[in-house]
């Protein structure tokens, strides 16, 4: 229920000032449908102005014996009213609704669109739920807030205008009228306080319940296969229980709204016609005005209970709206710069790589920082031929994610340079760059569609065939065969119907399709079964063979096949070569070798089995 | 009324039994145990109304009081107190009703939530791996909850709403006969239109509900994929296919708000208050009533707002209860297959087990998981079960304690189908170690004696040793009373499997299923949980499904599985000889064509020639 409502790194304080000139700016289009909306409100003011006038007229009637017509034409007027009124209501509803799904829906394509070309670290520090919360429900509770708002502003219009009739009918009325206002808001104000706190414990115990719901039905295989249903049963029951008290507490305390207010709106009604009455015997107002004061109060007692309990919407609203500003703000790290251009213009549009890259990838005293206190790599130098691959090994922290980070641009660096071609890496156009990148990571993302689909994500022009072509390179089709419908496979959300391994295959066949330049690969840790390594395995042999490659390893096989392994420490290379040499050496390749691939091999542990089960 | 048709793998005692026909009748079943609170809403709801009622007679004795001549002050006064005094007695009422239906909400949200826990664990493992869990979690919360709000503020407001229809109708004719005429017309009239107003909003609610989901789905997907889309430049792509569900979510929107903007009964009520003002000043007119009464009756009048707008809310809250309940009871009323079978077959299990042509396909429409598979293993025996994912290693293993059923051929254990066993027996005496091994969040002792709640304390950590878990339990702060889980540490991959190794020394159970597809990270670790599942393998029968070669390599039978059907079975010197595709994976090891270091990275070997031509085939000639 709080889901979200945590503040980020990236929230800033808006003064109210901002906050109200940046929505100003989303309905700044519309002036026209605002002027048009506000006309009908107006409207509907005078109308609910008029309506009780005429009633309390007719009680004036009463007393001078009128004639039938002027009785008729009385009720007739009102019923006019009646209808223009609801009329008005139902345009001011149907514009309302319209001018607020455009102003939400704008807001929320500017905040995905905003979102959507922050740099990764920006990802990688916030949580995509808490991300997405803030493009969808904040967004939504800030439209309820308007109409809330609308609703608000229009009762109080009407109010105000009521309050200065009455005025100019009967003063000391009106003041022990508005008397009764304070009494009112603080009642609302009390009860809110009292409210939020049974509230709050109230979702607490839910929250308590779900997540033993949750626990349930993700072990209950477990519980099966151990007959333990019984016992899980009897915790649930527990607390359910609680949950229930707890609610039924909360529920007590709200039950009291209603009937509290209705008591002290029959208090105040029974005060008006105390003090009206003797008024009215005093001659001091007429019986009609008298009236109008006592169906006046229900008109006054509504939006001042409104305003009470609709506040910490409001205040609610305000900060959602806060939210999504600061989404949108969150200033990216990663600014490109023009190519001939010495001086740095932050987000031009750079120039784009006029053919297909070679792929060389130089590293020139290259300094990085995620953070003040975490100095990852310091005046770092690397290159990597055209063509040629390359396993980055070492233990976690060593910066092989980091190098990989910088060459796909995802991060800023702060010193030295990457040369890209020779050519200066914060001088591309960052699309035509990323064109050429072909980049699987550790757990690779599937989009909920296809296999097909899934493979051409990046390359949306190729057609089935030639999709088809792609994929039965790898392993002579194998693969594709083992799925249960092929390449129209539907690989559910983020891949969830295929295995970690057919997920990797898929993955690779999307850099296979796209034919980068460079190729970068962070190796998954999880196995996967023998038969399907063996085709990951061919998927990137041909991969290797295409393009410049950059691996963070985890396979034996894969250390095995590439051109040069680089050991890596703090930072540091401190081993290069292929892994016969490596391992020949006997450094700190083969104390790696040791501790990360030896088991890898089939023969690992064969002596323990055969001593054990001798 | 009925028991339910509906098989369960576990049930509970209870006193209360619910009619699951129907929403309807499902939610009444519910209601009908609280009947003393209904009561106490029906009483509260009238007194209410009728408390509110009063008001205006009081008020038209006032004018009555204040237009005689001479004015009667003291009968002024003496209406004033009584509006104070029914004021009272009215919040009181109201108050009464609200409690009731607060009870009776929380009290059906318990017992819907209890029955709808009790029905998912007792629903067998192919159901719950046909659902998904943020399906059943959504009905679980949130469609439990709407049942609750179905009851209060639901239906609570709609009884409380109704007596405020009611006493128009009464109080009008007893002012004069011809009084009832107005308020008649409303109700009327009411009835229909808020019959129309429900009809054309349920769809246009549906609706907003769907698109909303779809942005969201959408919206999330980018997001969590974000390495990806940027990684193939396609933020252009991702933008505009969110603008469509935006679109899309507009229309809806707007379509929602223009079926709430045509609500009739508001009309209906307004036109009301005109006829009636014009009914009781004609009346007047005529001499047949009073001034006072011209004032009771329009106020009384009055309290039709009520109905009016409360319906706007409490309708649509009532229908998306039972909307809510339909789909619980959906999930509820899902089939499964198996029983208890409680008095089956339930001696000591020896371990032999047999497959024979045993098939089974997961859906009606999909293709076997299993073929015509026949082995036959012996008592204590390792088997091995390898083949690629898809091949049905793990649907095998699960043909045997029964978490699913054969379609067609048998699986015996000891001789005995096991269909023919005793649930409990069967699955009491084989355990099962899971890919993803799930832990409770409760302690690590917990976790560990989870199939025997007696075990000491002594017994769990001998467990834990055997499975190479102490030492690392204890390198945890409150060792055994470590929590795991969301509130408490995160365990490896590795740390959960010996957990759940542990656990399996516990049980003891003579068959014993590993699906172990997570590999060590580092050769310490995994030299470690190879001892552990070597030393829990003896003495039963084992079924490894492994990506470990050297587990692979040493188990007494090797099964390899290829869409389902075994197409290799034998040992490892066996299986090097007669099979192909097992060659494929031991021999690919040492004989890997390597890159030649000599070789220049601009010269690829033979096979991407293949490559060089692929740019032919993205140009489509």
């Amino acid at each position: 229920m709080f889901m979200g409502l945590a503040a980020e790194k990236y929230d800033r304080q808006y003064s109210d000032r901002q906050l109200l000139r940046r929505m100003a700016a989303y309905f700044a289009p519309y002036r026209g449908r605002l002027i048009r909306l506000a006309c009908i409100i107006l409207s509907i003011t005078a109308i609910g102005l008029v309506s009780p006038l005429l009633i309390a007229r007719g009680i004036d009637l009463v007393g001078a014996q009128p004639h039938v017509g002027a009785i008729v034409a009385l009720c007739a007027g009102l019923l006019a009213l009646s209808v223009i009124n609801w009329v008005c209501n139902l345009a001011r509803r149907r514009m309302t609704v319209r001018l607020i799904a455009d102003v939400i829906g704008q807001m929320r394509n500017d905040a995905f669109r905003a979102t959507i070309h922050h740099d990764m670290a920006f990802f990688d520090e916030f949580q995509s739920g808490k991300v997405i919360a803030r493009i969808t429900n904040d967004t939504q509770e800030l439209s309820q807030v308007t109409v809330l708002i609308s609703d608000l502003i229009s009762q109080f219009t009407i109010l105000i205008v009521l309050v200065g009739v009455l005025l100019t009918i009967s003063w000391p009325l009106t003041l022990a009228l508005l008397a009764m206002a304070p009494v009112v808001v603080f009642f609302g104000w009390a009860f809110r306080r009292v409210a939020r706190m049974v509230t709050r414990s109230g979702f607490r115990a839910i929250a308590e319940v779900n997540s033993a719901i949750q626990e349930a039905v993700a072990g209950i295989r477990v519980a099966k296969t151990f007959r333990q249903e019984q016992a899980i049963y009897d915790r649930f029951k527990q607390i359910n229980r609680r949950s229930y008290e707890v609610n039924l507490r909360r529920g007590f305390v709200l039950s009291n709204v209603f009937p509290t207010l209705n008591a002290m709106a029959g208090l105040g009604t029974a005060v008006m016609t105390y003090v009206g009455g003797l008024a009215a015997i005093g001659g001091t107002v007429s019986v009609g005005a008298w009236y109008l004061f006592i169906i006046s109060l229900e008109q006054f007692w509504f939006p001042m209970t409104n305003i009470a309990s609709f506040w910490s919407q409001i205040q609610g609203g305000l900060s959602a709206c806060e939210r999504i500003f600061a989404l949108i703000d969150a200033e990216s790290s990663v600014t490109q710069i023009q190519a001939d251009a010495s001086d740095h213009v932050p987000n031009a549009r750079s120039s784009a790589p006029h053919s297909r890259l070679k792929g060389e990838i130089e590293f020139k005293g290259v300094h990085f920082r995620y953070n003040e206190q975490q100095q990852v790599l310091r005046d770092f130098s690397l290159r990597i031929a055209p063509g040629e691959s390359v396993a980055l090994v070492g233990h976690t922290g060593a910066g092989k994610s980091s190098i990989i980070k910088l060459i796909t641009r995802f991060y800023e660096f702060q010193g030295g340079q990457i040369l890209i071609d020779g050519r200066d890496i914060r001088t591309f156009d960052l699309t035509e760059y990323r064109r050429q990148l072909g980049l699987v990571s550790q757990s690779p993302f599937l989009f909920n569609d296809t296999v097909m689909n899934n493979i051409r994500y990046a390359r949306p022009d190729l057609s089935d065939d030639m999709v088809e072509a792609v994929a039965r390179r790898i392993g002579d089709g194998e693969w594709v065969a083992a799925l249960p419908n092929g390449l129209w496979t539907q690989v559910g959300e983020r891949g969830q119907h295929l295995s970690m391994g057919q997920r990797q295959l898929v993955a690779l066949a999307r850099v296979l399709a796209q034919r980068p330049a460079i190729f970068i690969l962070d190796e998954a840790t999880a196995s996967v079964d023998p038969f399907t390594e063996k085709q990951i395995q061919a998927a990137l042999n041909l991969i290797l063979a295409d393009s410049t490659s950059i691996l963070i390893a985890h396979r034996l096989s894969t250390v095995k096949s590439v051109d040069r392994i680089i050991v890596l420490d703090r930072g540091r290379i401190i081993e290069e070569g292929d892994h016969a040499t490596l391992m020949l050496r006997g450094g700190h390749y083969a104390t790696l070798y040791d501790t990360y691939f030896r088991h890898q091999s089939a023969d690992f542990n064969a002596g323990m089995y055969q001593k054990l089960k001798a | 009324m009925p028991p339910s048709s509906v098989t369960s793998e576990f049930s509970v005692e209870r006193q209360w039994r619910s009619d699951r026909r129907s929403p309807g009748r499902w939610v009444f079943s519910h209601l009908w145990r609280y009947k003393v609170y209904i009561l106490g809403i029906l009483i509260g709801a009238l007194g209410n109304a009728g408390g509110a009622a009063v008001m205006p007679l009081l008020v038209g004795q006032a004018f009555n009081a204040v237009v005689a001549q001479p004015p009667d002050t003291a009968a002024l006064g003496l209406v004033v107190v009584l509006i104070v005094l029914s004021q009272i007695v009215r919040a009181v009422l109201q108050l009464g009703r609200n409690f009731s239906s607060e009870i009776i909400g929380q009290r059906i949200e318990r017992d819907a939530r209890d029955e709808l826990y009790t029905s998912l664990i007792g629903k067998s493992m192919s159901f719950h791996d046909r659902q998904s869990i943020g399906d059943i979690m959504a009905r679980a919360t949130n469609d439990v909850r709407e049942v609750n709000l179905l009851m209060n503020p639901g239906v609570n407001l709609v009884v409380g709403s109704a007596a405020f229809l009611l006493f128009p109708l009464v109080i009008g004719p007893r002012i004069h006969p011809q009084l009832v005429a107005v308020p008649l017309f409303y109700v009327a009239a009411y009835a229909v239109a808020v019959a129309y107003y429900l009809r054309k909003l349920a769809p246009a609610t549906e609706r907003v509900r769907r698109a909303f989901g779809q942005m969201n789905a959408t919206l999330a997907e980018s997001i969590e994929g974000i390495e990806t889309v940027k990684g193939a430049a396609q933020e252009n792509r991702e933008i505009a296919r969110f603008r469509g569900v935006v679109d899309a979510w507009r229309a809806a929107a707007v379509g929602q708000g223009d079926v709430e903007s045509l609500y009739l009964p508001s009309l209906i009520f307004g036109m009301t208050m005109a006829l009636g003002l014009l009914h009781s000043l004609l009346l007047y007119h005529a001499g047949a009533i009073s001034v006072g009464d011209v004032v009771a009756y329009n106020g009384v009048l009055m309290f039709l707002q009520f109905p009016t707008f409360a319906t706007q809310f409490a309708y649509p809250q009532v229908s998306s209860g039972l909307a809510s309940a339909r789909r619980i009871l959906e999930l509820m009323n899902a089939e499964t297959s198996l029983d208890e079978n409680k008095g089956g077959y339930a001696g000591a299990m020896r371990g032999d087990v047999t497959f024979d042509r045993v098939t089974f396909r997961y859906g009606e429409d999909e293709r076997p998981a299993l073929q015509d598979v026949t082995i036959s293993v012996k008592a204590g025996q390792t088997v091995a079960i390898v083949g690629q994912t898809g091949a049905g290693k793990s649907t095998l293993t699960k043909m045997i304690n029964r978490i699913y059923d054969v379609d067609a051929g048998c699986v015996c254990v000891d001789g005995v189908d096991v269909r023919d066993w005793d649930l409990d027996a069967l699955r009491r005496q084989i355990s099962t170690i899971e890919q993803d091994v799930f832990l409770f969040s409760r302690t690590i002792a917990e976790n560990i004696k989870f199939g025997c709640p007696d075990a000491t304390q002594a017994e769990i950590e001998q467990a834990a040793k055997a499975a190479q878990a102490h030492e690392f339990i204890l390198s945890f702060k409150d060792g055994y009373n470590t929590i795991v889980g969301e509130r408490g540490v995160t365990l490896s991959g590795g740390q959960r499997q010996r957990i759940a190794i542990a656990r399996a020394f516990l049980a003891d159970p003579r068959i014993l299923i590993l699906d172990d597809s997570t590999s060590a990270i580092d050769s310490a670790t995994e030299d470690l949980i190879q001892r552990a599942m070597f030393r829990v393998a003896q003495g039963r029968t084992t079924f490894l499904i492994t990506h470990r070669l050297s587990q692979i390599r040493w188990a007494d039978l090797i099964v390899v599985l290829k869409q389902g059907r075994v197409v290799a079975c034998g040992s490892h010197e066996e299986l090097m000889r007669t099979s192909k595709d097992y060659r494929a994976i031991f021999a690919g090891d040492d004989e890997r064509p390597k890159k030649s270091a000599s070789l220049s990275p601009l010269s690829p070997p033979d096979w991407p020639r293949e490559a060089r031509r692929m740019p032919e085939v993205e140009r489509g000639e």
